[in-house]
């Protein structure tokens, strides 16, 4: 079974002059189990406005998106309680440690303070947090509180994952353990959406790349058939002459 | 996990979060443990240092004329002269010759001016204190023993005030002498010209200026203890970029934002606790409780233990208030902007109730922060609080709270707030951004009873009839009245969010077993009632207003024709009570709560809405059955038919008093109750009813399209 399942997605936002801006226009995709999807696209393509319908964040205008079966507009509740979530951009609690951070999260997701208490220690050790797990998240640098927040995204110990940008702005070392990370998540069977600029790193990490454009999908396939499509060898050749391609279809069709 | 452990978790993160905050400690902590005693020992040292200065200052004082010149200064001297008397008299170093007025006379710098004209000038140019015109320059006019005193003084200059002071009183001492000389000579008794002397003893506890100004103090000090820790964790949140992580748990965002509503409340009642300890500390161990006392009295320490009760209501509402304000903000500076003309909005109710004028009473109970601050004054001024005022205020209070952390609700966590950056509140308002919902919000529900609520009370103050005159203006302006408050304008609102008017007043078919239901406790809940009410006056007795007024209004009625005394007891109130109650505060309530806390908050508003409190519980009660067979049927006409039949037996009551006979029974008064058959007969047929709702399984949901997720109305934003 497909653990998500986005169905014609459409996302309209509403501006205050009555013209309406469609930041997600037609989106069909589905991820497996074991698998890691890349969404990739230049900046204002919808990647995050996608991620965040899929998380229960945001409510389609219209389609549908189900997380391990469950509708993304009427069952928010279920939907967030199956998938650990991660922005570039999250903010942590400048004044709870890093270990009272994620037991506080492992406590809303409903564990018992104890189970909370072990939960967060398992998360501090594979993240390699122990050395600041002690200190406030205000004093952190920022591979550290990147680790810590892809920490917090787990705590629930979800079946599927989904990452915007986790390593932007983030240093080799940092950036190194994170992608190990989710790649082991991938072998332990978790789904996992993960959107990036960096296009060497979808390469190296993604079964499935989808390519985002205005809003639309362009293609989608791993990098051999994107290759293909495309006629080019690079990632970043293959993303600007697919992108080239649409635009020139979209103008035919006018 | 429980709502109860999610919310406590969220609060316990929270106050931890808060109290690490060193904003936080230095606002709540140190301002008033530090301000306070500054303030206090600044402002006595100043008032006493300047009264000290004073004293031994020179009085500067003008005349016109040597002549006058010479009667102002022999004056002086002659008191002088008769004070040192005194001294000696009493002994120069008892405590009582300490405490003689000091004489002027090393003080006094008399000046002489050629006329009236420049020593005015001079006293305003402030070269003098003061002025002094004798009407004659001899020692007083032998035809009537008088010489008029003209003292001149700019009383708008310290000094001045001072120097008028001065020379008043030493005028004031001469003349009792000259007056105790007089009788004396004229071998008249002492108290010759004072008949009775009056004296009056204040029984009142102490109170003080510090009394009357000290319950205002202290809703600033709550509602600036609410401020920051509300903008910090909705807008902060927000701004910090945690809002997005937050919103992704599993945590519906009615548990988050009552957890963190308890936060702000619990820093706002530790604020104010703070200040209201710092406060006494200053004053009874800081030893100007004395100083104060001299003032005009001190304040009782247990009346500031009554005053932080009173406060824990207040600052609930504010917390609520708030909360609700800056869930509608994105960023800290946003937020602030939102709070500063709340803040000006709640003070001007406060500064009405703070007028010495303004009484506990009228539009007054019911009117949010100022009725806070009137009992608070009264609580503590020792005046007479009535407990049906005290519950008034505190349910009104509770209700508007709950409105506002109901508005919190739907505010917070809307797709608007926690992702636009540039999102105005047109798109939060403007109707065509609303979602098609079939359910009101309990937001919604919330709001509009709590506009209602205080205007249905004024509606009812102005209408109600004066001593003479009758009733017929308050049940015809009610009767057109209700159906636009009640129905009319909630509709109106309904509309404007898009709302299904059909399910939001659960205006739905039902089964024949419900119809039954309702007639049986429609035609018998009334002899339970009358049972209760029975028992109610043997215990209580009724109070005179409601007797006088239920009279008027049983003569007035009882001249009008059946139809009217239908429309007006049953159809009306019946109609729009249960739209409103039933209707859309039930259903609204039904989108978020539990059956049972929706039926109590729904019958509890339903009863406070009649304002007689002494009918309260027997209006919670009706309220409650009424409720229950609407929440089991999804419909309001089953309670509609209920309420319109036993309104109707009311109404059958009033216009022919000797109905009970057809039933066999004497006629009945108010103080009777009824033969046990009759009760047994009556309880009977109403348990059968209820027991047929219960039993009856409860309607299915019609289809609904829930409301926006988050609380509609939901705009969203790009």
């Amino acid at each position: 079974m497909d653990m998500v399942v986005a169905h014609e997605l459409v996302k309209v936002f509403p501006t205050t002059e009555g013209a309406e801006k469609r930041a997600v226009d037609a989106l069909s995709f589905a991820v497996g189990r074991g698998r890691i999807y890349g969404l990739l696209g230049p900046n204002g393509a919808g990647k995050t406005t996608t991620l965040r319908i899929l998380a229960g964040l945001m409510s389609p205008t219209s389609g549908s998106a189900t997380i391990a079966g469950h509708d993304v507009s009427t069952a928010p509740g279920e939907v967030k309680r199956m998938l650990g979530f991660l922005t570039a951009n999250t903010g942590l609690y400048q004044r709870l440690t890093a270990r009272e951070l994620l037991i506080y999260f492992a406590r809303l997701h409903g564990m018992e303070p104890a189970r909370a208490a072990r939960r967060a220690e398992e998360l501090v050790d594979r993240l390699n947090i122990a050395e600041f797990a002690g200190l406030r998240c205000g004093a952190l640098s920022t591979g550290q509180k990147q680790r810590v927040n892809v920490a917090r995204a787990l705590v629930g110990d979800p079946p599927i994952l989904i990452m915007d940008e986790p390593t932007l702005g983030l240093d080799v070392f940092s950036n190194r353990i994170i992608n190990d990370f989710i790649k082991r998540q991938r072998e332990a069977g978790k789904a996992v959406i993960l959107s990036t600029h960096y296009l060497d790193e979808a390469e190296e990490m993604c079964d499935t790349i989808g390519l985002l454009h205005e809003g639309r999908l362009v293609a989608q396939g791993d990098l051999a058939s994107l290759r293909a499509q495309s006629g080019e060898h690079r990632l970043s050749n293959i993303f600007l002459k697919l992108i080239e391609r649409s635009e020139d279809a979209e103008a035919a069709v006018k | 996990m429980r709502a109860q452990s999610r919310i406590g978790t969220v609060y316990v993160k929270e106050l931890t979060d808060i109290l690490r905050d060193r904003r936080t400690l230095i606002a709540m902590v140190v301002v008033p443990i530090v301000l306070y005693p500054l303030l206090m020992l600044g402002s006595i040292q100043a008032v006493t240092y300047q009264a000290e200065r004073l004293e031994d200052e020179e009085i500067i004082v003008g005349v016109v004329g040597t002549a006058q010149s010479k009667l102002l200064q022999w004056l002086v001297e002659w008191d002088d002269d008769a004070l040192k008397r005194e001294r000696m008299r009493l002994g120069p170093d008892s405590g009582e010759a300490a405490r003689l007025p000091t004489s002027l006379v090393d003080r006094i710098k008399i000046h002489d001016f050629a006329n009236r004209d420049l020593l005015e000038e001079m006293i305003r140019a402030r070269h003098l204190h003061a002025g002094i015109a004798f009407k004659d320059d001899a020692f007083v006019r032998a035809a009537d023993g008088q010489n008029l005193v003209e003292i001149l003084a700019d009383r708008e200059v310290v000094r001045s005030q001072a120097a008028e002071g001065y020379i008043r009183n030493m005028i004031d001492r001469i003349t009792e002498r000259l007056v105790k000389d007089r009788k004396r000579q004229s071998q008249l008794p002492v108290n010759f010209d004072r008949p009775f002397n009056v004296q009056v003893t204040d029984l009142s506890s102490p109170s003080s200026i510090l009394g009357q100004i000290l319950p205002l103090i202290l809703v600033l000090m709550t509602i600036t203890g609410a401020i920051y820790p509300a903008i910090d964790l909705t807008a902060g949140e927000r701004e910090r970029g945690t809002l997005e992580s937050l919103m992704s748990s599993p945590v519906p965002v009615f548990d988050l934002i009552v957890g963190k509503f308890l936060v702000v409340t619990t820093v706002a009642l530790m604020g104010a606790t703070l200040n209201l300890v710092s406060v006494s500390a200053t004053v009874y161990v800081g030893g100007f409780d004395k100083v104060i006392a001299d003032t005009g009295g001190a304040i009782p320490v247990g009346g500031m233990v009554l005053i932080l009760l009173c406060l824990i209501p207040f600052a609930i509402l504010m917390s609520g208030i708030m909360i609700a304000v800056c869930s509608c903000a994105r960023t800290f500076k946003e937020a602030q902007n939102y709070v500063t003309p709340v803040i000006v909005a709640v003070l001007i109710p406060g500064g009405i109730a703070a007028l010495p004028a303004t009484r506990l009473e009228g539009l007054m109970l019911v009117m949010p922060v100022g009725n806070m601050v009137l009992l608070a004054r009264d609580l503590l001024l020792g005046a007479d609080v009535s407990w049906w005022h005290v519950l008034m205020v505190v349910l009104s209070t509770t209700l508007y709270a709950g409105a506002a952390v109901a508005v919190a609700t739907s505010m917070f966590g809307r797709e608007s707030v926690v992702f636009a950056d540039a999102a105005s509140w047109k798109t939060v308002l403007s109707r065509r951004l609303f979602k098609q919902s079939a359910q009101p919000t309990v937001s919604m529900g919330l709001i509009i009873v709590a506009l209602l609520f205080p205007t249905w009370f004024f509606v009812q103050s102005i209408l109600s009839p004066g001593r003479e005159e009758s009733a017929a203006g308050l049940l015809f302006n009610t009767a057109w009245l209700m159906p636009v408050l009640f129905v009319l304008l909630p509709a109106a609102a309904l509309r404007y969010w898009k709302v299904d008017l059909r399910n939001a007043l659960a205006l739905r078919t039902v089964s024949g077993r419900y119809m039954a239901a309702a007639v049986l406790i429609g035609i018998s809940a009334w002899i339970p009632i009358h049972e209760f009410s029975v028992a109610q006056l043997g215990l209580f007795g009724t109070p005179r207003a409601l007797e006088q007024s239920s009279e008027m209004i049983a003569e007035t009625l009882a001249a009008l024709p059946v139809i009217s005394v239908l429309l007006v007891i049953a159809v009306i109130p019946a109609l729009c009570e249960e739209l409103l109650f039933r209707g859309l505060l039930l259903q609204s309530l039904r989108t978020s709560t539990h059956k049972w806390p929706a039926i109590l908050i729904s019958s509890a508003v339903f009863a406070v809405f009649h304002f007689w409190l002494f009918r309260f519980v027997i209006t919670a009660l009706l309220g409650l059955v009424l409720a229950y067979i609407c929440w089991q049927s999804r419909s309001i006409i089953p309670s509609l038919t209920i309420h319109l039949l036993h309104n109707g037996i009311g109404a059958l009551t009033i216009v022919y008093p000797g109905w009970h006979r057809w039933l066999g029974l004497e006629q009945s008064t108010e103080n009777t109750p009824f033969p046990i058959h009759v009760v047994i007969t009556g309880v009977g047929l109403s348990v059968i009813g209820l027991f047929m709702a219960m039993r009856s399984k409860p309607a299915s949901a019609p289809h609904l399209t829930p409301a926006a997720e988050n609380g509609a109305p939901a705009a969203e934003a790009g």
